[in-house]
């Protein structure tokens, strides 16, 4: 069961599944146009900032909550720092328990993204370390994407930065596994700042 | 003057401050070990003003400042001067900051910048609970070491968070840790960016987003590096600066702003 379960969660963390993560940048689109990210070293810097200090981990644990039945849809809410991460996570939630709901007959309110992915793992056989490892993968290999095309980075420099960090995504979601809410916290103050600046932008291709 | 603390580590402080406020005014007051509260005299807006008697915090250190107001009373509180938050030698201080605002009331939380020494370890949890129709300002600074003499931030272990609730229900929470690695790589532009001193601003009200283009205009007159954005009745403001001198200047003119008053008489610089 657990190679069919997998590839039930390959499928949803897939950026074929229709929850329009390619419009989202995290912040990434004013970084570049600030000058921060300008190179594969700059990006892989700014990318393992975010998951290690930023969003990844919180995203981790909270989705690791979510899955072992911890009530944490007003803290994921809660926990977003702008308008803007609000709608990123909000929408891209919505959007993949639209499908998921229709997938299997279910009904679930709507949620963040990281708790939606939480919720509906509940019924595959797979441990919350896994669950969140794939997971982080998708959320970085879509920044890397956005990378490849606006850094922009050759294909093979982005898919290598993104190979140097899988250690590094097992490790968090490892420790996302039993961690609690009360375990959330972040550094990234300069992303989420380029977050709120990148509201104001004059000309924007991603949403975030 | 609090600068050269001697303090051995059996001194461990321990102070609790709770005033209770209504539209009429003060309804309780308890005070214990080295948190004080004051209610200076003061025309218009009543405040509160809490102190460390103890001129600092350091590892093992325990103190606890709360607020209720009533139903349809407005305040503001505040401290009386920065707070320093000392070397530890290896506990962690705790700082515990607990607000409740009652239906329809008004409530402005600035407390002075906290100072982060080298080597700090601190552990600040402020919980706010909103009752229906309550507004809520408050703004944080956190300044990295003792910048008159030229003092770098290399350890640290400092977890500042924040829970609001409205009517019970969470609507905001943001914890921000600065440790070691994150200080090692300060000019990490995702991280601390360079900068010393970093600022929260969250004003929470149904029309708090329609301050966002003017705070929007303010700090584009300010050498800091600001981002202001609105929601779901909140707009929040994040502040990087140089030095705790700018980011003082730029915390005034958006609490100013959105309070419409002058900051209070311990402000003053």
């Amino acid at each position: 069961m657990s190679t069919i379960d997998r590839l039930s969660l390959v499928q949803w963390l897939s950026p074929a599944f229709p929850v329009g993560g390619y419009a989202y940048s995290h912040g990434l689109e004013q970084s570049i146009a600030r000058g921060d990210v300008s190179d594969a070293d700059s990006f892989a810097c700014w990318l393992r900032s975010i998951l290690t200090h930023g969003a990844g981990r919180s995203d981790a644990i909270l989705l690791c909550c979510a899955l072992r039945g911890d009530n944490v849809a007003d803290e994921a809410r809660a926990f977003c720092p702008s308008s803007e991460r609000w709608v990123e996570t909000i929408d891209q939630g919505r959007a993949f328990l639209a499908v998921t709901n229709s997938l299997y007959g279910e009904a679930r309110a709507p949620a963040a993204l990281p708790v939606a992915v939480g919720l509906v793992a509940q019924c595959l056989s797979l441990s919350g370390a896994e669950v969140a490892a794939i997971y982080l993968h998708s959320f970085a290999s879509n920044l890397v994407s956005a990378a490849v095309r606006f850094v922009p980075l050759g294909q093979t420099a982005g898919q290598a930065v993104l190979n140097t960090l899988h250690p590094m995504l097992v490790t968090l979601a490892e420790e996302a596994e039993h961690a609690t809410v009360d375990q959330i916290g972040t550094s990234v103050f300069g992303a989420d700042l380029a977050a709120m600046e990148h509201e104001v932008m004059d000309v924007r291709v991603f949403r975030t | 003057m609090f600068d050269n603390p001697v303090r051995s580590d059996l001194q461990r402080v321990r102070g609790r401050a709770t005033v209770g406020l209504s539209s009429k005014g003060l309804k309780t007051l308890h005070q214990s070990g080295s948190a004080k509260a004051l209610l200076p005299r003061v025309q218009g807006t009543p405040e509160v003003v809490f102190l460390n008697t103890a001129g600092g915090v350091t590892g093992g250190d325990d103190l606890s400042y709360a607020l209720a107001l009533a139903p349809d009373t407005e305040a503001l509180a505040t401290t009386q001067t920065a707070e320093r938050i000392y070397r530890s030698t290896g506990d962690t201080g705790s700082v515990t900051v607990k607000l409740e605002v009652g239906a329809r009331s008004v409530l402005s939380w600035v407390p002075q910048e906290t100072i982060v020494f080298d080597g700090a370890a601190l552990t600040r949890r402020t919980e706010v609970d909103l009752a229906p129709f309550a507004a809520f300002l408050m703004s944080e600074m956190i300044v990295l070491g003792r910048q008159a003499m030229g003092e770098t931030v290399r350890f640290s272990n400092v977890r500042d968070a924040r829970v609001i609730r409205r009517d019970g229900q969470v609507i905001y929470r943001d914890t921000q840790r600065i440790h070691d690695d994150v200080l090692a790589d300060g000019d990490n532009p995702a991280l601390l960016d360079g900068a010393r001193a970093l600022g929260l601003i969250g004003f929470f009200a149904e029309a708090a987003p329609l301050h966002t283009d003017a705070l929007r205009a303010i700090l584009a007159h300010h050498p800091v590096r600001s981002g202001v954005s609105g929601w779901d009745g909140r707009v929040m403001i994040r502040l990087l600066a140089e030095d705790a001198f700018q980011l003082r200047r730029a915390v005034v003119a958006c609490v100013e702003m959105l309070r419409g008053a002058p900051m209070p008489r311990v402000w003053q610089m």
